[in-house]
Order: structure tokens, then C-alpha cells, then sequence
């Protein structure tokens, strides 16, 4: 029945329009039909008025909900970015659109360092593989002095910047070689063949290995450590999970992984 | 606010707007399309060229325009937009001095740009999900392709360029009145916005 009564509408509708288009108006005496379609069409003409306000309505809704979910989601999370990671000496491991962010400041040369990496290497290298963490190391080289005037932090510092910039699929692996049987504070630490086999060990190439002796990047190295040291970095190992000093145990396997956990995506 | 509103709807029935936005986008894509020519000439000397809009990891236009993706018939995609954008351009200034194309005309133009949308959204697709990298220039083609698009349709189908029987060109000119099509593209182009920022999202500035 209503379904009858909405085809008679729709018919009526449908006389009407190509009555305009065939017929200019006259000015003859309106006849009953004629005022009946005129009424017709000032209630199509109010439904889609009503229709088009509310259309216009939704259109100006998406945009401004549109602009301002943009804005809530997009300026905490630039100026979160923006404070873990203005550092331009920062090397980053891993996948740039990982969830997780960790800033790792340290020196080759230093005890403690060796000591986080040993209980969280393997950790990190199955984050990174897995996508989620980033790691950005930022080198320091303030150890310098203790090594009997050889700059082993410098040395080591130079090859690991040339592995991370040229091959960083090896950059994870052979920072841990540097720390595995790790020369202790005060001794002349490695030579440079020894820190060219430790790359070559972790997979680095011949080609990239053989350039550490020319120490390219002595001068980043020395920039990247003033740099840490300008944003607040008093000692090493400093580490940064998204932004945020990480002040947790550094020294027992599974914290850096728990802490991620916490921080990634929910 | 109600009066201006109902101003504003009436200026985008007219002819003077349809043709003015169509004219104008159709500019922006052939732009583009210029821009990403020349590069693809620049890249094919050396595919390692630094160029411009090499933003960051995510948005690099030359990770982008050496993929297979971009020259999908063994020339680079945007050749298509040279070709095609000044077409659309001719007719939206020859229709803004009124002249009236033949309906089946029109109908050509609707098919064939109907397949150059297609394809420029399979072009976002690829970029999106396979080549993982997005390049300005290809997403101002994009824009620009659905508002020509969207410019065309409102014409054929308020003229019924498209050949549709009376009553389904009843319900689309219904419909041009009630500015649903707006409703389309808008809701269309925030999508693709949330979703670029979805897939992403900080990355974009990295």
C-alpha cells in the first residue's frame, strides 16, 4: 500500500518536470491539476531543502572533526618528536615508522655500556627484527683520555658511525662485538686491526672495514658527542625510550624489553 | 548564515563554477604531471638523482618513480596526464565561453577519465601498500584527478550526458540538488587522508 502510494508520488513528479521542460508557463486560469502539481513541487522543493541542510551540515562537520582530530592527534605527537629527536648525529637502526623509539648514549670505551649491552643486545636485535623499536645510538667520545692517549673511544666511535651510515643491517651485530671481551678503561683498548676484524666478525664488508683507518669520521664522532652532552646527557649509558629517560634497571636482561612493551603500540 | 548558505549552493549549480573548478584542477594535474615528467627524465640519466621532493623515507618521490609501478606501459605514468589534462582544459574553457558539447562527446570524456581515475588510485594503492614511500606530486594528481572527476560527473549527470533512463536522471539531479556528490568527496578525500596518516603517521616528518 505504501509502496503504491510512493509510485502515484513519483509519477506526479515525474508529469510535472517534463510538463516545465515541453510546456513555457501561461497565463491561463490555473486549473485544479495544475495547482495540485505546483503543490507537489513545494514539497519536493522543502524535502530537499531539509536534506540539503543537513548534507551541508555533515560536510562542514567531517572537515572541522577532520581538522581538529589532526590537530589533537598531530601537534603532542610532533612536539614529543621533536624533543626525542632533534639530534642530528643520531644513527638509527631499525624500521623509521617503528612504534618505539630507544636513544642509546654511549661510549665505547665505557664499562657500563658494555655491561647494557651484554644484558640487552639480544633483546633489541629481536625488536628491531621484529619492527617495533628503532634504535637510535648517539656515540660519545669523552672517554678519550682513557686510553693512553690512543682515543680508542674515538677509533671505535669512527668505525661504528661507518657501519651504521653504510651498512646498518651489520650496525646492531658489531656494536656488540665491541663490547664482547671489552678493553677496560686506562688500557690502549683495541688496535685498529683488532676493531676492523670485530666488523668483519659481525658480517661488516672487506670494502667498509678496510676504511676505518682513515678515520672519515672523526670530526661526527667529536660533534655527536658535543651534541649529546648539549641536550643534557651527564653519563653513559644514557637510554631514552620515546623520548622519555628510561630509569629503570639497565643491567638485567628484560627490562629495555618490558619497558617497550609498555610504550609501543596498544 | 541560512541565506548565504543557499547563495553559496546556487553559485555551485552554475556553469561559471563547474567549468572554473574543472579548468582549475585539470591545471594543478597537468602541472603535476608536468613536474613528475621531467623528473622520470631526470631519474632515467640517474636513478640516484636528489630530487626536490625527496622529503624523508616516506615521502620521496624517486623511491616512487623508479618502481615498475610508474611506468606501468613501459613509459612514465604522468605522459598519460599531458595528454589527457589539456583535453579537459579545452573543454572546460570552451564550456565556460558556452559552447555545448555533444552528449556523446561528453560521455567519451566521462568514460576515459573514469578509467584515469582508476588508474591514478591504483598508482596511490601501489604507493601506499607495496612501494611503502609517497610522493607529493603523484598525491596533488590524485586530488586533483577526483576533483575533475568530480566536476565532469556533476555535469553529465545533470545534463545527462550519460544517457541514463528518465528516472535514474531524476534521482542523480535530485541528488546534484541536495549537494550529496560534495558529501562523496568529502567524505571520499578524508578517508584517503586518514588513511595515509593511519598507515604513516609520524613518519610523514620524519
Amino acid at each position: 500500500m505504501a509502496q503504491k502510494s510512493n509510485k502515484q508520488k513519483n509519477n506526479k513528479a515525474r508529469a510535472f518536470s517534463s510538463a516545465t521542460k515541453s510546456e513555457p508557463k501561461t497565463n491561463r486560469s490555473t486549473t485544479e491539476s495544475q495547482r495540485e502539481l505546483m503543490r507537489l513541487q513545494r514539497e519536493r522543493e522543502a524535502r530537499e531543502k531539509k536534506v540539503r541542510t543537513g548534507v551541508t551540515i555533515g560536510i562542514v562537520a567531517v572537515v572541522v572533526a577532520g581538522i581538529l582530530a589532526g590537530l589533537i592527534w598531530l601537534i603532542p605527537a610532533l612536539a614529543a618528536k621533536k624533543a626525542a629527536g632533534s639530534d642530528p648525529y643520531a644513527l638509527s637502526i631499525g624500521s623509521a615508522t617503528a612504534a618505539v623509539t630507544v636513544d642509546i648514549y654511549q661510549d665505547f670505551m665505557c664499562p657500563y655500556c658494555g655491561q647494557f649491552d651484554r644484558a640487552q643486545a639480544s633483546d633489541l636485535a629481536a625488536l628491531v627484527n621484529a619492527g617495533t623499536v628503532k634504535v637510535d645510538f648517539h656515540i660519545m667520545a669523552f672517554l678519550d683520555d682513557s686510553s693512553n692517549g690512543t682515543k680508542y673511544s674515538t677509533r671505535a666511535a669512527n668505525a661504528f658511525v661507518a657501519v651504521a651510515q653504510r651498512e646498518p643491517s651489520k650496525a646492531l651485530a658489531f656494536n656488540t662485538a665491541l663490547y664482547q671481551n671489552q678493553p677496560p678503561e686506562g688500557s690502549n683498548g683495541l688496535t685498529d686491526t683488532e676493531i676492523a676484524d670485530r666488523a668483519r666478525q659481525a658480517g661488516v664488508s672487506d670494502a667498509l672495514a678496510s676504511t676505518f683507518a682513515s678515520m672519515q669520521n672523526a670530526d661526527f664522532v667529536s660533534k655527536s658527542n658535543q651534541a649529546a652532552f648539549d641536550a643534557g646527557v651527564k653519563s653513559t649509558p644514557t637510554v631514552k625510550i620515546n623520548g622519555a629517560a628510561f630509569k629503570g634497571d639497565l643491567y638485567t636482561a628484560g627490562t629495555i624489553k618490558d619497558a617497550v612493551a609498555k610504550a609501543g603500540p596498544k | 548564515m541560512s541565506g548565504l548558505l543557499e547563495r553559496a549552493h546556487t553559485v555551485r549549480q552554475s556553469n561559471v563554477w563547474i567549468y572554473t573548478t574543472m579548468m582549475l584542477s585539470a591545471c594543478v594535474s597537468l602541472l603535476a604531471s608536468f613536474v613528475l615528467s621531467v623528473d622520470a627524465i631526470e631519474l632515467a640519466k640517474n636513478p640516484a638523482a636528489n630530487l626536490a621532493c625527496n622529503i624523508n623515507a616516506t615521502i620521496s618521490c624517486g623511491t616512487v618513480g623508479i618502481s615498475w609501478q610508474a611506468h606501468l606501459l613501459g613509459f612514465p605514468n604522468a605522459y598519460l596526464g599531458l595528454m589527457a589534462e589539456p583535453v579537459v582544459i579545452t573543454i572546460a574553457v570552451a564550456s565556460l565561453a558556452k559552447v555545448r558539447f555533444p552528449r556523446g562527446f561528453m560521455l567519451a570524456a566521462q568514460v576515459i577519465y573514469t578509467l584515469g581515475l582508476i588508474f591514478a588510485y591504483w598508482l596511490f594503492y601501489q604507493a601506499m601498500f607495496v612501494i611503502g614511500a609517497l610522493c607529493p606530486w603523484c598525491l596533488l594528481v590524485t586530488l586533483s584527478t577526483t576533483l575533475v572527476f568530480a566536476s565532469l560527473t556533476h555535469v553529465n549527470l545533470r545534463d545527462n550526458n550519460l544517457f541514463l533512463p528518465e528516472r535514474a536522471h531524476e534521482a542523480a539531479r535530485a541528488g546534484l540538488r541536495m549537494g550529496i556528490d560534495v558529501l562523496i568527496v568529502v567524505l571520499w578525500l578524508a578517508a584517503v587522508v586518514a588513511l595515509v596518516f593511519a598507515k604513516y603517521g609520524l613518519a610523514l616528518f620524519a
